[in-house]
């Protein structure tokens, strides 16, 4: 594991890292780093590989940060690296000596680039959080490039003279830098050459030029290309040019950007180009901003006369205004401010406004005065202002300030228009489709104020483009009126499809004209329908078919008459349940009345290969009548033909994802009465082969489950949506336009609002945090979660089967001592397999992708991290506790504690206060089930994992009390890991079938297993049919 | 037409020496002076009906004969290339306005701050003439008298195609800074906008330049902020999208002062600014690496 971060150091960005102390490989020393956890320049250059840039350990430096530092040991970046001390002195700056990799420009933006978003680059490279900040800067210099925010310069340094892109904050953008360097973490610019200095750079500096070399890099890259590796320094002093102009424009436009000459001539160039940007100089070294404010006619003014006040706006402080009629000829206190700023504020504000006079003739007017404060405009000057002038002057810098009516469009008032629809009778619900023709007609309205054809036509000769309501101003369109009235007269009513119906209600139709369009107004079954979809509510109860063996919590049943109502109407739906609150009964009591209703045809489950086996158990539970095909492995069935033969026998199919795409010849052979996607985020990426499959299946209805909160990931939702309801969120380029930037680029809460109105009807996701829902749960939850073992796993279990087979024949039957130490020594090693083959090896190899519980338990977390719950993880073994940490730290790149017997007790202490008490404590920890599973209080958990077994009920329990115990306010989950087929679900079942007997001779741990006669011992280790993944 | 034969006759029309990097017309084709007080400057050359000599010293401002010009106050020096080796020096005049005339000036500018800020933002309005002449003074020469012209060159009439090159320039000059004709009667912009101001007048034209912020030392300190960075503003970004007419603020600042480069200035940055804001776009976007 690497922990990655970025600094400055005279003007170049460096390259360094953390790694744990046990983690380091001996290596050659590049550099003698003295920091106990500095990453070694190898280390460094294959974990930017993982960004895609090749960087060499042998150009790694030497380099000293000032780490804060106390006893003196120097304090590590996280957790994950080395214990924090906890010590209430204050840790002192000291400098250590670390191995650091320069970065190119090029690199540096690539880099960053790539590290964009992201918390972690791979498995086990994690990103410090100073990274995380210099891509927030990159994102911004690709803002203000794309805004066309810089502009050419001359820069000179040390007698040298470099022609330059440069930033420009101006406007909007004018005090960022400030926010910028406000923000930055300091060990940006912690790194330096000398070990006795601490470095002295003020964060503006560090950023104004990371974000200078960012443009000029950014500006030369998108007109040059790719830049060579190395820049030929004297090269342009051969090239013989006309003037220094010429040089200027040519070193613009090339990687080498020094202007060489004479100084005279050069220092003339320097000062020409200063001039040039003079009027933008001053701008942007005003601390001020001019700003208008568009203020409406006082109730007792006669005239009815608009003001546009003229302000001035300090650029640090949000909150300061200075009128500008006070600042031509300042009184003393006013003059104070300008002094403290420093500023020639008439300049700035004479530039400034003549800058703007052309964009209106009242601005141009107020000029002819002496000390102009403001300009008055009539009714449809205030008109022109709110609908151009206002959105000029934003985009030429300045600010502006618009009455609140006008601003905020959520309390606008404006001219809407809502369909009014009725319903036809009809004899039987039974006929009702969504192809159904419904009459409609439109409707036009002002605000809550509904308005006649007759009014609206009085309205509209006034010719007035504001006018005033009931003490509320209101924009009145009359174009846009007109054309509605045209409307309105054309097609004011007609019949519409009931489809059409739903699409104008979720707002997915097209409307009428440029009118703001307010929704659907319905009576009768089409009113019924829409206020269903709308609000979810009121769908009449279903209760679960007799056949069904198991009982629907009221929550469950709602989740299944939900599922049916969408069916009846042709609507896919995605179930998006907190995990745990048992999408899979639910679904398998929706297939069951499916298959009781739509003619016995088989519906397709599609699931991660690691929860096949548990579907198949929860079918065998819920549905036994049910007939269950496990599409999978090497033997099964690949001929069309024989496929959909051998599918019409069946209720249900389970395959897994991978096969989606594989097999999609067979699966799209068959025409399901549905699809189901569980675990649905696998097709998040819509443009995947598995998407496209997933997509490509012919089915009556689709489902899609999932348990995280996918009504909130954008980027992933259209592909959900497209699968579940085609063509619902438009194409996905109309998407991306539509939605995905919006939302996620400009922060659009209202394109979110929108989205979420469109998505809502389809997606039914309940937390145990919901009140409705929390009170029909049971306050502990506890499921078994079945898993298949690897085929290294596999193999590794049926040699030491083999093994202890022959042993025990060599022993016979025999009560001895012996014995019994054979028999638990490899149901140890048996369940040391089953956890991870890197356990029983004991290797210290590589983990990922190794075990298939290992697998399940990472999915199942990352469900649990994205919603931001507490886990516990109980072993019994402290080396499985060791690997699983590891692995948590390379996937998540959070801390997971692990509290085992060799942790003292001050250090346990800190821990559970840690997860207890801390705001941002970690979220996993790891627990040995001997020193932990008694007296700890950790009720901040409300998920508990059993990673292996202590097959005495008693003892998990106790364990599960660390959570499930007073002060506890959610829900308890507990899972309990069970390898299929193996030793682990032999045990586990005789258990669960008598649990009488089991109590009793099971409270002696596991001893009784040592007593089973060999011939059952052999049954009950055997590894079966299934077992191992195909 | 005698004059122009004579004109012949002894100055055979002689193939000026090429000059690299000489001061270059704006202006390929037409006339000079695009706004009306660039043209009035050239209506006062041309009233002085020097004949052909006028379309040389325009073909002389276009290829690039002016080697360097001087903008002072009460006087213009310049140096053009002639036929000859060295270059000739060329010398224009103009009277200056008395102080009692820059008092009524300044006075009826702080007035109508109008003129003040149109001029700031690089334009002189039509109706600034009319504030002149109730002050009683014009910014450009109204009589002979009001200029003297000089030029080394051998040519007997004056002005010669010397002093027109000079003058054709000059005009374009003033197209993009109104100022300078203020400088030629006799105060600089600086001097100008203090005194209209009330600001103390800045040393030296161009003192400050805008990177001279006063740094206060930040310490760097073993708080929480020294690894982790502070929360960054949701409107840190702004409005991104490409502006609809590229290379805004370039163009806002206008011409470049004595442009001497082959290629205008705005036509090789316009191209940089449409492919840097869709690269700057991606970027952030995080749609592709650039």
């Amino acid at each position: 594991m690497i922990l990655l971060h970025v600094g400055v150091c005279d003007g170049r960005l460096f390259l360094w890292g953390e790694v744990p102390p046990e983690d380091q490989v001996i290596s050659e020393p590049d550099v003698l780093p003295d920091l106990p956890y500095a990453a070694k320049a190898n280390e460094l250059a294959s974990a930017a590989a993982e960004a895609g840039i090749r960087l060499y350990a042998k150009k790694a430096r030497a380099l000293h940060i000032w780490l804060p530092t106390q006893d003196g040991v120097a304090l590590p970046s996280s957790p994950l690296i080395a214990e924090i001390p906890r010590d209430d002195n204050k840790p002192t700056l000291t400098s250590w000596r670390i191995s650091a990799i320069p970065l190119s420009v090029k690199d540096a933006v690539h880099f960053l680039g790539a590290c964009n978003g992201k918390e972690m680059l791979a498995s086990g490279v994690i990103l410090g959080s100073d990274i995380s900040f210099l891509t927030k800067v990159l994102r911004f210099t690709g803002a203000l490039v794309a805004r066309e925010q810089f502009l050419p310069g001359l820069l000179e340094q040390d007698g040298d003279f470099q022609a330059v892109w440069e930033p420009v904050f101006s406007g909007n953008d004018a005090g960022k830098l400030a926010v910028l360097a406000d923000v930055m973490p300091h060990v940006c610019r912690a790194l330096t050459q000398n070990a006795e200095l601490v470095p002295e750079k003020t964060p503006t500096k560090v950023i104004s030029w990371i974000m200078e070399t960012f443009v000029d890099y950014l500006v030369r890259l998108s007109w040059l290309g790719k830049p060579p590796t190395r820049v030929r320094a004297r090269s342009a002093g051969k090239k013989s040019f006309g003037s220094m102009h010429d040089q200027w424009i040519h070193a613009l436009r090339a990687w080498n950007a020094t202007v060489s000459g004479d100084s005279k001539s050069l220092e003339f160039l320097s000062g020409q180009v200063k001039a040039w940007r003079r009027s933008i100089s001053i701008s942007i070294r005003t601390p001020f901003r001019l700003s208008f404010r568009l203020e409406e006619p006082a109730d007792d003014d006669a005239s009815g006369q608009w003001y546009v006040r003229y302000l001035l706006n300090a650029a640090d402080d949000p909150s300061l205004f200075i009128e500008v009629a006070d600042a031509w000829d300042p009184d003393k206190q006013t003059k104070a401010i300008f002094l403290k700023y420093g500023a020639n504020v008439q300049e700035y504000l004479l530039t400034s406004l003549g800058h703007v006079s052309g964009l209106h003739p009242i601005l141009e007017d107020s000029l002819k005065q002496p000390r102009p404060g403001g300009a008055r405009l009539n009714t449809e000057g205030a008109d022109t202002f709110l609908k151009e002038t206002a959105w000029l002057l934003q985009q030429t810098g300045y600010s502006v300030q618009l009455p609140a009516w006008w601003s905020a469009s959520g309390t606008r008032k404006r001219l809407s228009v809502r369909a009014k629809v009725a319903s036809p009778k009809m004899q039987s619900k039974g006929g009702l489709s969504l192809e159904t023709l419904v009459d409609f007609d439109w409707q036009l309205a002002l605000g809550e104020e509904h308005l006649s054809l007759q009014e609206m036509e009085t309205l509209t000769r006034m010719k007035m483009p504001l006018v005033k309501i009931r003490g509320q101003w209101v924009q009145f369109d009359a174009k846009a009126i007109q054309e509605a009235i045209d409307f309105w007269k054309k097609k004011g009513t007609g019949a519409i499809t009931a489809r059409d119906v739903v699409h104008m209600a979720l707002g997915t139709a097209q409307t009428p004209g440029e009118l703001f369009f307010e929704g659907v107004q319905a009576t009768g079954w089409v009113g019924d329908l829409l206020h269903t979809l709308e609000h979810g509510a009121d769908i009449e109860e279903i209760p679960a078919s007799d056949k069904f063996s198991g009982t629907l919590r009221p929550y469950q049943s709602r989740g299944l008459a939900w599922l049916s109502f969408l069916q009846r109407w042709g609507f896919g739906a995605c179930l998006a349940d907190d995990m745990g609150l048992g999408k899979t009964p639910q679904t398998l009591a929706f297939i069951q009345r499916s298959w009781e209703a739509n003619g016995r045809r088989p519906v397709l489950v599609v699931c991660p290969t690691s929860v096949m086996g548990n579907w198949q158990k929860e079918a065998a539970r819920f549905t036994p009548n049910l007939p269950v095909l496990l599409h999978h492995g090497p033997r099964r069935v690949k001929q069309p033909e024989l496929f959909r033969e051998q599918t019409n026998q069946q209720a249900i199919v389970i395959t897994g994802f991978p096969l989606l795409y594989r097999d999609s010849e067979v699966l799209h052979q068959v025409e399901w009465a549905a699809v189901i996607l569980d675990e649905a985020q696998n097709i998040k990426n819509p443009g995947t082969k598995q998407a496209k499959a997933a997509r490509a299946l012919k089915a009556d209805y689709r489902i899609a489950l999932t348990g995280t909160p996918v009504e909130n990931n954008v980027g992933e939702l259209w592909s959900i949506m497209e699968f579940i309801n085609p063509g619902f969120l438009y194409t996905q380029a109309e998407f991306k336009r539509r939605f995905f930037v919006p939302i996620q680029v400009e922060h659009s809460t209202e394109a979110a609002q929108r989205l979420k109105q469109i998505t809502r009807p389809f997606i039914l996701r309940r937390l145990k945090t919901d009140h409705t829902i929390i009170d029909d749960l049971p306050e502990k939850q506890e499921t078994n979660l079945f898993t298949q073992l690897t085929k290294e796993q596999g193999s590794l279990y049926r040699a030491i089967v083999k093994e202890t087979s022959t042993a025990l024949t060599d022993t016979g039957d025999a009560d001895g001592i012996e014995r019994k130490g054979l028999i638990l020594a490899t149901l140890t090693k048996l369940k040391q397999v089953c956890n991870h083959p890197a356990q029983f090896l004991h290797d210290g190899s590589a983990i990922a992708g190794r075990s298939g519980k290992l697998n399940r338990l990472t999915e199942m977390l990352q469900e649990v991290y994205e919603v931001g719950d507490r886990v516990l993880i109980f072993t019994q073994f402290t080396e499985m506790g060791r690997i699983i940490q590891r692995h948590l730290h390379e996937t998540f790149g959070r801390e997971a504690l692990f509290l085992h017997g060799g942790v003292p007790k001050k250090q346990r202490d800190r821990m559970v206060e840690r997860f207890q008490q801390d705001e941002d404590g970690p979220l996993f920890f790891l627990l040995s089930l001997k020193a932990a599973g008694t007296g700890l209080n950790l009720t901040r958990a409300n998920h508990v994992f059993h990673y292996d077994r202590w097959w005495n009920p008693a003892v998990e329990n106790q364990a599960t009390d660390r959570a499930f115990r007073i002060g506890q306010t959610k829900h308890v989950q507990v899972y309990k890991f069970v390898c299929s087929g193996t030793v682990e679900e032999h045990i586990n079942n005789m258990i669960e079938e008598k649990q009488e007997v089991a109590d009793s001779i099971v409270s002696t741990g596991e001893k009784w297993i040592t007593e089973l006669s060999t011939r059952d011992l052999k049954k009950i280790l055997r590894l079966q049919k299934g077992a191992v993944q195909s | 037409m005698p004059r122009y034969y004579y004109d012949d006759y002894y100055f055979p029309p002689s193939r000026p020496r090429t000059v690299k990097g000489g001061i270059k017309a704006q202006s390929r084709r037409g006339s000079f002076g695009t706004t009306w007080w660039g043209r009035n400057w050239i209506d006062t050359l041309e009233s002085f009906s020097i004949g052909a000599r006028l379309g040389r010293g325009k073909a002389y401002a276009r290829s690039g004969q002016v080697m360097s010009i001087h903008v002072g106050k009460g006087k213009v020096t310049s140096d053009v290339q002639g036929s000859r080796v060295r270059p000739y020096k060329v010398k224009i005049q103009l009277k200056t306005f008395r102080p009692s005339e820059w008092k009524k000036l300044v006075k009826s500018l702080r007035e109508q701050p109008f003129h003040a800020a149109r001029l700031l933002a690089g334009e002189m309005s039509p109706d600034f003439e009319e504030v002149l002449e109730d002050v009683g003074v014009s910014l450009f020469p109204k009589r002979v008298n009001d200029l003297k012209t000089e030029c080394s060159c051998p040519d007997w009439s004056n002005p010669c195609k010397h002093i027109a090159a000079v003058y054709y320039l000059l005009a374009e000059e003033f197209d993009r800074d109104p100022f300078l004709l203020f400088k030629l009667r006799g105060m600089t912009r600086a001097e100008l906008l203090a005194a209209i101001t009330d600001a103390p007048l800045e040393v030296g034209e161009d003192a400050k330049h805008d990177d001279e912020v006063v740094h206060v030392p930040v310490p760097i300190t073993s708080d929480a902020q020294f690894w982790e960075e502070g929360a960054v503003p949701d409107d840190l970004y702004g409005d991104v999208r490409i502006p609809p007419a590229p290379a805004a603020l370039p163009k806002r600042l206008g011409k470049f002062p004595f442009w001497r480069a082959e290629e205008a200035l705005s036509d090789v940055v316009e191209p940089i600014y449409k492919k840097a804001s869709v690269c700057g776009l991606r970027l952030f976007r995080g749609e592709e690496r650039p």
